[in-house]
């Protein structure tokens, strides 16, 4: 499949996504609606008494979540009162006025979900010039600061890894985009490497808190993201928002998910996915085999992306070790939704030539089983496979198993959380703040970053020659060892007295707090959180002798 | 009959074909595949394998020497090869198997030469994702001679569970249980070889049924913090996998008991790590190393077999740490 035909601008099937729209969201509705009516229904006359399948469940599950959360917002919409209501005629409602119920619930749900595209605003955001689109990220009093700081956003951001491969798989299949998160700012970010690398836009769920920036709202609900409300916890909605993104795969429609989930507060290359959204994936593909489609196929695509300064770093940091994660899960009142801090991102981190990475790696299928140049799935003898035998049964026909599904879908989020470290790509910050963090640790005795925070101010310099001496070391290891990542290509041959001197400048400049600054013939740590969270990029790779 | 009600065994050894022997006894369709044309044959025209004679064949067990036959017609498999051959056997299988295929392997052991779990060895050479482990204490001769066995079979798949659990049970003579620890059967199932070469060593050296008493119960609650740290489940140490084939074991049928009580006696020199058990517990006593478990019974088995301690000296020393860390 690979081939030596020459790049060519890759299909944009979300053009006809608008047309589409309607069917998708009736066949959404249809699926949803018939699986918790078959479910009720052999609950209501089966052998096994699960109430949770009952339609008085499911509604009464929505009604309840949702007053629950109307109250904690305090709601003046009214919304409260009917949910209320709801709530209250339900034990009084018939079956078909359930019925009628659910039908409301899932189309209202889906509509709230639904995404958009927009061939104007795309062709505008792509074709006239990113420079235009990151201006419109700043206030218009920064408008001619914006326009030039961002006059070649394109070549900020630098796509990399297995471009070619990736290409051809569009072409036969559909594209499953898997990439790391570390900021709000991937959207975009991915947005453009896939187009740098001539591979198709892709839909994809974005958090419903994102779209409280008009500017970003405006491209992100005109380019395909469609909207995942976090705080909506309930099955119903779940299953909306499943089937959607299962229904867009089996139509064509090449998707992004971010399987870490929420955005890696520690900057630690994730290693545990929440999977989530990807098991749409082998539940799409299930149901195009059961459609007598088996060579439809679906490419799971790995990616990094790797940002030589990240736009939320210090309240990201904070969070993770404020130990807040888990209930701050949505951050609504960071970096990100400061117009402010955003003109900063623009003007200071993207003016640096490739400050922005996105590696991507070889594809796997919804199995999490290699591929051939060909887009053939492979074992791990590398044998070609069928894809489709592992969802039928023993007369092979396809069976639904969610158990199964589920098992699937955490061999191909292993897959991914193995090969993320690979596709890792290191810039300055990280190879500098690595040598600092482990000189510091070993000094300390610990390279626990709670002891570590103790350590005096004044304990906190390194000599300049004896870093640069570490920047080798660790550049050398890297080189050595694949698995660990790699550096950034277009700075490989850079000295490593540049390259800290490049690191100790974006490191002293970006933030609101200096990272590290230079003293006379050394170099001084002055925030070690922040120390902390750029070293962590480097996580995965051993400490050994390289400070 | 359909495949799925088909049990295909790989390997005409002395558990797959007692498993066979049982389960086509209860009515099921067994197939039996053997790389070995000579044993095909002879159980064929004597319904009797050359590795169990102890135990007739039933009429219905049926053996083939095509592994094409047995992945077209069984989508159950129960891989019953030697824990040195299952890479090779698993790789061969592949060829001719896909992702509908389920493979459950009996191997109580750790793989060779890098000493991986057989389901990580097996992920390596086999097309399907639906692996799993069948272990506990069921002697093959027991299993021959109908006598009441049970087993317990995990897997990460339900599908896995259910299936085995539907094919492979065959009351009173095997019953299987269930779990979804599948590292923790299995690593439990290894080192419960390792912990037989233990008791042998303590029964050689003439230790009363007390110290034998404790012995089992320290090496139950050792291997559970072991598994623990490797992501099992503790329970399944003092099951069927754990404390139930460490039990059965212990006897004069095995060769990890064997070892332990020549040992004892002298009569083998400390570098004789032949059997599985020992491969086990050199391989556990590295794992317990690596994941900074400390582990006395295990690491004292390991340090005789490595010539490093005589079997008076790391009883002594086991009982001495035993006493003083727990």
């Amino acid at each position: 499949m690979a081939s030596d035909r020459p790049v060519r601008e890759a299909e944009n099937r979300l053009e006809r996504f608008n047309g589409d729209r309607e069917r998708l969201l009736a066949e959404v509705e249809r699926r949803v609606v018939a699986r918790i009516l078959a479910s009720a229904r052999s609950e209501s006359g089966g052998p096994s008494r699960d109430e949770t399948s009952s339609l008085e469940y499911v509604l009464n599950d929505v009604a309840f979540n949702e007053i629950k959360r109307l109250e904690a917002t305090h709601d003046k919409n009214g919304a409260l009162t009917r949910w209320r209501d709801l709530s209250r005629r339900l034990l009084a409602m018939s079956d078909a006025e359930k019925e009628a119920e659910l039908r409301e619930m899932v189309r209202f749900y889906g509509r709230d979900v639904v995404g958009n595209f927009d061939p104007r605003v795309y062709r505008f955001a792509t074709g006239v010039g990113p420079s235009i689109l990151g201006a419109l990220f700043s206030p218009m009093t920064s408008f001619r600061e914006g326009l030039a700081a961002l006059k070649n956003l394109d070549a900020r951001i630098h796509p990399d890894g297995e471009l070619e491969l990736a290409r051809a798989c569009a072409e036969r299949g559909t594209l499953i985009v898997t990439p790391t998160h570390s900021s709000n700012m991937d959207s975009p970010a991915i947005g453009f490497g896939l187009l740098r690398a001539h591979l198709p836009p892709t839909t994809y769920g974005a958090g419903k808190n994102l779209f409280t920036n008009p500017f970003i709202s405006f491209f992100m609900r005109n380019l395909g993201a469609y909207r995942v409300d976090r705080r909506l916890r309930f099955g119903l909605y779940k299953d909306v928002l499943k089937e959607y993104s299962t229904v867009l795969l089996e139509h064509g429609y090449h998707s992004l998910f971010f399987p870490g989930g929420t955005r890696c507060r520690s900057n630690i290359i994730e290693k545990h996915l929440k999977l989530g959204l990807l098991g749409t994936t082998v539940t799409a593909y299930k149901n195009m085999v059961r459609e007598g489609m088996p060579n439809k196929r679906l490419y799971v695509v790995p990616a990094t992306i790797n940002y030589r300064l990240v736009l939320e770093a210090e309240t990201l940091i904070d969070d993770y070790l404020a130990e807040t994660g888990k209930s701050r899960y949505i951050i609504t009142d960071d970096e990100f939704s400061r117009v402010g801090r955003m003109v900063e991102f623009f003007r200071k981190i993207l003016a640096h030539e490739g400050s922005v990475i996105v590696r991507f790696g070889r594809p796997y299928d919804p199995f999490g089983n290699d591929i051939t140049d060909d887009g053939e799935s492979i074992d791990r003898a590398g044998r070609i496979v069928d894809p489709a035998s592992f969802v039928r049964g023993a007369d092979g026909e396809v069976s639904d198993d969610d158990q199964r599904d589920a098992e699937y879908t955490r061999a191909l989020g292993r897959r991914l959380a193995a090969v993320y470290p690979r596709l890792t790509v290191f810039h300055s910050t990280h190879l500098l703040a690595r040598v600092l963090y482990d000189e510091l640790a070993r000094r300390a005795g610990t390279r626990d970053i709670y002891k570590l925070l103790r350590v005096a101010p004044s304990d906190c310099a390194v000599p300049l020659a004896d870093v640069i001496a570490g920047v080798d070391r660790l550049r050398a290891r890297i080189a050595q060892t694949p698995s660990y990542g790699a550096e950034h290509p277009g700075y490989v041959q850079q000295s490593s007295q540049d390259k800290v001197a490049d690191a100790v400048k974006g490191l002293s400049t970006f933030h609101t707090r200096t990272i590290v600054e230079q003293r006379g013939e050394a170099l001084a740590v002055a925030d070690m959180k922040l120390l902390y969270y750029y070293q962590n990029r480097t996580a995965h790779i051993p400490a050994g002798d390289v400070a | 009959m359909s495949r799925a009600d088909v049990v295909g065994i790989v390997g005409a050894g002395r558990f797959g074909t007692a498993l066979g022997s049982v389960l086509a006894r209860a009515g099921r369709r067994v197939l039996v595949w053997s790389r070995d044309e000579e044993i095909v044959r002879a159980i064929e025209a004597t319904r009797s394998c050359p590795r169990l004679p102890e135990a007739p064949l039933p009429a219905s067990l049926e053996v083939t020497g095509d592994p094409r036959r047995l992945a077209s017609e069984a989508r159950l498999l129960v891989m019953a090869v030697s824990s040195t051959n299952v890479r090779d056997r698993a790789r061969e299988l592949g060829n001719f198997i896909d992702g509908s295929h389920i493979v459950v392997h009996a191997v109580g052991a750790l793989a060779s030469p890098n000493n991986e779990r057989v389901s990580e060895v097996m992920q390596q050479g086999l097309p399907t994702l639906k692996i799993g482990v069948i272990a506990g204490p069921a002697l093959p001769a027991d299993l021959a001679l109908g006598e009441f066995s049970s087993m317990v079979v995990a897997s990460a798949f339900d599908e896995v569970v259910a299936e085995a659990r539907r094919l492979l049970n065959a009351p009173p003579a095997l019953r299987v249980y269930g779990s979804n620890d599948l590292a923790g059967v299995e690593l439990a199932s290894a080192l419960a070889g390792a912990y037989s070469v233990a008791l042998g060593l303590c029964d050689g050296l003439g230790m009363g049924a007390g110290p034998r008493a404790v012995l089992i119960t320290r090496v139950v609650a050792e291997a559970s913090r072991l598994g623990t740290a490797g992501g099992a489940q503790a329970r399944t140490f003092a099951g069927l996998a754990g404390l139930g084939n460490l039990l059965v074991r212990a006897s004069d049928r095995s060769a990890d008991y064997q070892l332990g009580r020549r040992l004892a006696d002298g009569v083998v020199s400390a570098d004789n790590h032949r059997t599985e058990g020992a491969r086990a517990a050199i391989a556990g006593a590295e794992l317990a190393a690596h994941l900074r478990v400390r582990m006395p019974v295990l690491e004292g088995v390991a340090a005789v077999l490595a010539g490093k301690a005589e079997p008076r000296e790391a009883a002594a020393l086991v009982g001495d740490q035993v006493a003083s860390e727990e």
